[in-house]
């Protein structure tokens, strides 16, 4: 079985400086054997935001039909789900915001409905990864899109110490991370920890045939 | 002259507990004598921002939608209350569809440096965040609140207060809840006033 990680840049601008980071991860993932990525941009499908109706604290599902129902089932299956956004106003771009609300289905199972969201042997073997970008310095600039993002992968069954970050600041022009003196390496060391973390989870030759 | 107070809603749950504070609020308000007006995001149609960064070089938003006359209506505003619910610790993505189109703002302000407040404009212009939330931690609103304080940045209005309810999903309602709905109303007449004072406008007194 190969180490399943699925990818979302939610960013609208395409290439821009969160998903070259993004890229740079899955790169370095990518070098492992065994590992099989899927990445997707929120620009090339569809995910609406959350309508509020709580109808899935009964239904156990979404009453909205686009590509979150592909997610859905992906971030499910997924081992490692990376999520990567800039830092609009503070927080999450609102496309991002959208797809973590759209997690509420996750929420409701987990603790309304009391539904596990994983199978019980694949608890505690999920890894997240969130990558940011944001064009100021400000040490707390992360601050908000952090509580959002752990969020998101609680629902998810993913453990908050098993959340790697992966944050830039001072990046906001395109491709303005391709000069940053660290972000490249940091990037890279991101993904080769994410894959040792995954492989001591799903023990030391998962995804090796 | 009166005080002109624009609520807008980014819930995507109408006649819902933070559209009703939102009410309660903009009610206050105009007893005191202001002109309100409520906007809900939900009915209008609009992108959220492209971050194509165009506003960066040349002056303006290239989107054009719904959200640009509604810029038009909060520079014009002397009060802005913005009221979301909390969904994963943050405000709603719709309201953050709003805020990210402010970007154009923001590149007036600290690029081209052709928009600017003064300290007079910023005291008699005021911001109010109105929220609730499922939750029963205090912390629940922390990651709203640097959001706000950005988005009254550039659009010029002092952050006077918030009027923020957690722990909904114990109330079941804003109904039930002890004390909100009549502090939205309190806040509504208090800022209209604290306005009017500043601009020299009476305000009605409350029948």
């Amino acid at each position: 079985m190969p180490i399943k990680v699925l990818a979302i840049a939610t960013g609208p601008r395409r290439h821009g400086n969160s998903e070259t980071l993004l890229d740079w991860v899955l790169a370095s993932m990518g070098e492992e054997p065994g590992v099989e990525i899927e990445k997707f941009s929120l620009e090339e499908i569809r995910v609406n935001p959350c309508r509020g109706c709580n109808a899935c604290e009964v239904l156990n599902k979404c009453v909205q039909r686009d590509d979150m129902d592909m997610l859905h089932d992906k971030i499910v299956a997924a081992d490692c789900i990376v999520f990567a956004t800039p830092i609009y106003c503070m927080g999450i771009c609102s496309q991002g915001k959208a797809l973590v609300d759209r997690a509420q289905v996750f929420r409701s199972r987990k603790y309304v409905l009391k539904i596990p969201v994983v199978p019980p042997e694949r608890k505690g073997k999920r890894l997240g990864v969130f990558i940011a970008a944001a064009g100021q310095k400000m040490d707390y600039v992360f601050d908000g899109a952090i509580m959002s993002v752990k969020c998101f992968f609680h629902v998810t069954e993913v453990k908050d110490k098993d959340i790697e970050y992966l944050l830039v600041r001072g990046v906001d022009a395109a491709g303005e991370v391709e000069t940053h003196p660290t972000a490249k390496e940091e990037a890279r060391a991101t993904g080769k920890r994410a894959v040792a973390r995954l492989r001591e989870m799903l023990g030391a030759s998962a995804g090796i045939i | 002259m009166t005080v002109r107070v624009l609520g807008i809603s980014g819930s995507p749950h109408r006649h819902g507990n933070t559209e009703t504070l939102l009410d309660a609020f903009l009610e206050g308000a105009g007893e005191a004598g202001a002109t309100t007006e409520r906007v809900v995001l939900k009915e209008l149609s609009y992108s959220p921002c492209q971050g194509c960064n165009a506003c960066h070089r040349k002056d303006g938003c290239i989107v054009q939608d719904d959200l640009t006359p509604l810029f038009d209506r909060i520079a014009s505003a002397d009060c802005l209350a913005l009221a979301s619910p909390i969904y994963t610790m943050g405000i709603t993505a719709e309201l953050k569809g709003l805020i990210d189109r402010g970007q154009y703002l923001w590149a007036r302000k600290y690029i081209a440096k052709t928009l600017y407040y003064s300290r007079d404009h910023i005291r008699r212009h005021k911001g109010v965040f109105i929220s609730t939330a499922g939750q029963s931690w205090d912390h629940v609103f922390d990651g709203a609140f640097p959001t706000l304080t950005a988005f009254f940045d550039i659009t010029g209005f002092e952050y006077w207060d918030n009027i923020i309810a957690n722990n909904m999903d114990r109330y079941g309602s804003i109904r039930g809840h002890p004390t909100a709905t009549q502090e939205a109303r309190e806040k509504g007449e208090k800022v209209v006033g604290a306005i009017g004072k500043l601009k020299g406008v009476e305000s009605t007194p409350r029948k």
